[in-house]
């Protein structure tokens, strides 16, 4: 069967070859036998004709052109949009599928030509490469870039712009095959044979194609929409749209590109911002949670989008936060429950808001978190001064927030035992604890707000009138979660230790002496309470004096090296008053029993003002202060003391005025004078001194200069050389917690 | 006048009344302040006040520094007062007060 080498040549067999390779071409039957002979043929041809493999594919080449050019002229018969993609993509999937079969038989001359490329390979390797390039096999190479250089660069215009009129067409609602579509599509991406790159074709052509069809589609129909339908509708209408063209692409496109979603976006959104965003304060201000969502979603798409709507919110919630508080302004700034309220129920309006319309967006949040703590350090509805008592000699400061002072005011309500703490559960003092918490996070002078509640703290722990001693522990601690400086935090759980050491005492010293069940004494640490100069003198009944030796004496006795200092503005009790209409018993300060007492001698005296302040040796303000809550108790109907002449501020007590107790006192219960009860007429006395209270403003005042002062030293110590700008910026980081230092 | 002659007329039992001073005293309950007795409220040894606990304790920071007891003060026959803690890790360096170089010898503790 075999002839010798050279006798065999290629033209001799193509004539046997071409007939079978024609069928293939045109997806005839082929028979197996021929099928077989075919593989024989182009094993001979390669083996021994050395010309023949070079041959062999030109001759491939031509038949394959000639027959792209039938397919060809049957496509451009037809005249019709749909009719040529159909007729197209018939021509394409039948080639296509010859793809995969023709190149079967020519391996032998595919390894052939290789062969000549890439001589001196092992067998191995060559085996190797064989497998990785099977894919991209010469033959079927050679089909698909004939098929491209004739038919495709001839008609693709045509093919594209038929494939976007019928897009066009389904984007005015009309119906038609998709599989048109597609089908060029596919003919776009398999017909690449660049192996680093294969939709690139696809990319340049169709995408491309697909692309400015959409961009101009959406140019004339987008000013169109929104001169027709208004703003609200069109946003509807171009999130619509939006999902629809994300929809499309993902039947149209291949995946990977985002080119025409971008397209959409920009001639949705990008073009007309400037008029979504006029929308955007109206829609906030009416609390449109949907369609700000539906702008929100629209808007986040573009770059410049979210940005203004930022803005936007947080002038909201500045203005309409502030407006609220100057309207309730006179209740609030009286009442901390109220303002507290208020503020929580602006607060929560606010989250709602946030959270309804941008889903809780970080970026929403921080917008919001910077307008709440405008609002909460807004100083319109009230002004603190920090009164330090020498203005004139002290530079005037700044006016600051009373919000700090009153959440103070709110928490001692919520720790004390008021009406308050009494109506609520735990679980709901608990939950407004951490409201005040919430609120406190907000506030830049903070220093104000643990000045007032360490203030508070002192007056519940003296007075015995914690609510719950375990919330109140519970609050020193979440004051250090939410970021409260460390040694404040440790002062005020050193007054807890402090306390129960005091408690510890008060038991042995009562054991100690069975005379004393009348008397408790707290003996505290000067360290951890009290502040320097804050005494007053008082000249003690003998009622009261007569135990002070003996405390003296038990504790000289337990202790050491230490000295005593009688606090007696901080001291209290409770007394009986006996008159003709009953007895009575009452909470009072030791002030107020020093002033009482004066009348043990004299129970129908009258009392000038001057001969009071001889018998107590209380300071004029003091002494003002106490006998003004014992004229003028608010809770009671009928006073202690009476006095002439009647005067409506304390201060315009005279030295002359006279006072006297009211033999008619009694407590007044549905209109009718009781004959026994209690009453506390510590009532609002503040256990500090008002001369303390000016301290400490002074102190506050010293200490953030001296705060302020640390911090540059700790910051020059790290940085040897720090601008002016940067150092600013690293004290407000440092000393946020506490307060903002201002710019000096 | 009236409330006064009606007291007077009546017996023993009422004059007992009578005499019953008109605020007597139920419950006191006494504050006071205690504080080392010392003449320099600066531990000058580590500058912390001797009220609060000497940097090394504080630093440890035990969490129930029950009152501080732990930490107390400690006065030198010369009358200087310091930290005990500040002042026994001192006199292991130098048996001299820091303030007036005088030989240290513990004068009396604080309890
Ligand atoms: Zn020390
Ligand atoms: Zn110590
Ligand atoms: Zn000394």
């Amino acid at each position: 069967m075999l002839k010798e080498k050279g006798q065999l040549k290629f033209e001799d067999k193509w004539t046997y070859m071409r007939p079978i390779v024609l069928k293939l071409l045109k997806q005839e039957p082929v028979s197996p036998s021929e099928w077989q002979e075919l593989f024989y043929d182009v094993h001979l041809v390669c083996l021994w004709d050395e010309k023949g493999p070079m041959k062999l594919r030109d001759a491939l080449h031509e038949d394959i052109i000639q027959f792209i050019k039938q397919a060809q002229t049957k496509v451009l018969a037809q005249r019709q949009e749909e009719a040529l993609l159909k007729a197209y993509i018939v021509e394409w999937r039948k080639f296509f599928t010859q793809c995969n079969y023709l190149p079967t038989p020519f391996r032998q001359l595919e390894s052939s030509l290789q062969g000549k490329t890439t001589a001196g390979n092992s067998s191995i390797q060559g085996n190797n490469i064989k497998k990785g390039q099977n894919d991209e096999s010469i033959v079927r190479k050679l089909m698909l870039d004939s098929w491209n250089e004739s038919i495709f660069m001839d008609i693709k215009r045509r093919l594209q712009d038929s494939a976007m009129k019928l897009i066009h067409a389904e984007r005015n609602g009309e119906a038609f095959d998709s599989q048109l579509v597609i089908g060029v599509r596919e003919s776009y991406v398999n017909l690449c044979s660049n192996p680093d790159d294969h939709l690139q074709i696809y990319r340049e052509n169709f995408e491309a194609a697909y692309i400015e069809s959409t961009d101009m589609f959406y140019r004339l129909k987008a000013p169109e929409q929104l001169a027709e339908n208004g703003v609200q509708s069109y946003m509807r209408y171009a999130d619509q749209k939006l999902r629809e063209e994300e929809a499309r692409a993902l039947k149209y496109l291949e995946a990977g590109s985002n080119g025409v979603i971008q397209c959409c976006v920009n001639v949705l959104v990008g073009q007309p911002l400037p008029v979504l965003l006029a929308e955007c304060a109206p829609l906030i201000k009416a609390g449109e949670t949907d369609r700000l969502q539906l702008m929100f979603r629209l808007l986040e798409r573009v770059p410049e989008g979210v940005q203004p709507m930022l803005k936007e919110l947080e002038n909201h919630i500045v203005q309409a936060g502030l407006a609220d508080m100057v309207a309730a302004a006179d209740i609030i700034t009286q009442d901390s429950e109220k303002y507290v309220e208020r503020l929580l129920e602006l607060f929560r309006k606010f989250s709602k808001l946030v959270h309804d319309a941008f889903s809780d967006d970080p970026r929403f949040l921080t917008a919001r978190d910077k307008a709440f703590k405008t609002v909460v350090n807004d100083t319109k509805v009230f002004c603190l001064e920090l009164n330090t008592g020498r203005a004139a000699a002290t530079k005037i400061v700044a006016p600051e927030s009373k919000c700090p002072e009153l959440l103070a005011n709110y928490c001692d309500m919520l720790l004390r035992r008021t009406p308050l703490s009494k109506r609520l559960t735990t679980e709901e003092i608990e939950s407004r604890l951490r409201d005040v918490l919430l609120v406190l996070k907000y506030v830049s002078n903070k220093d104000v707000f643990m000045r007032y509640h360490k203030a508070h703290l002192t007056r519940r722990l003296i007075l015995d009138a914690s609510a719950d001693s375990e919330k109140e522990e519970d609050m020193v601690e979440w004051l250090r979660e939410v970021g409260m400086p460390a040694d404040y935090v440790n002062k005020l759980a050193r007054m807890f230790q402090d306390i129960k050491v005091s408690e510890d005492l008060n038991a042995q010293f009562r054991t100690s002496t069975a005379r004393h069940d009348a008397i408790n004494i707290k003996i505290l640490n000067a360290g951890a309470w009290a502040r320097g100069s804050e005494r007053v003198t008082v000249s003690l009944p003998v009622e009261l004096e007569d135990y002070i030796p003996e405390v003296e004496e038990f504790y000289k006795k337990k202790h050491s090296g230490r000295k005593l200092q009688w606090y007696h503005h901080m001291s209290n009790g409770t007394i009986t008053f006996s008159t003709n209409g009953g007895k009575f018993d009452l909470d009072v300060t030791t002030f107020q029993m020093a002033v009482l007492f004066a009348w043990n001698q004299r129970p129908h005296d009258k009392i000038t003002y001057e001969n009071l302040r001889l018998a107590t040796e209380l300071p004029d303000g003091e002494l003002r202060r106490t006998l003004w809550s014992l004229v003028a108790f608010p809770k009671l109907k009928r006073q202690l003391l009476q006095l002439t002449p009647s005067v409506t501020n304390p201060k315009d007590f005279t030295e002359h005025t006279v006072f006297w107790v009211n033999q008619e006192f009694a407590l007044i219960k549905n209109g009718k004078p009781q004959r026994r009860g209690k009453v506390n007429l510590i009532g609002r006395l503040q256990l500090s001194t008002e001369r303390s209270q000016m301290e400490d403003n002074q102190s506050i005042v010293q200490l953030r200069i001296f705060r302020t002062q640390e911090a540059i030293i700790k910051i020059l110590k790290m940085r040897k050389k720090i601008s002016n700008a940067a150092l600013q910026t690293e004290l407000v980081d440092i000393l946020k917690n506490m307060f903002l230092p201002s710019k000096k | 006048m009236s409330e006064n002659s009606r007291m007077d007329e009546n017996d023993n039992d009422k004059k007992e009344v009578s005499q019953e001073k008109m605020f007597t005293l139920k419950k006191w309950n006494a504050v006071a302040m205690w504080s080392w007795d010392v003449e320099c409220d600066t531990c000058a040894i580590c500058r912390v006040q001797v009220m609060d606990a000497c940097l090394r304790c504080q630093a440890e920071s035990k969490k129930d520094f029950y009152g501080k007891q732990d930490c107390v003060v400690v006065w030198g026959e010369c009358n200087h007062s310091f930290h005990y803690c500040c002042m026994s890790l001192w006199v292991k360096q130098n048996n001299r007060c820091p303030l007036c170089q005088q030989e240290w010898s513990i004068q009396r503790m604080g309890k």
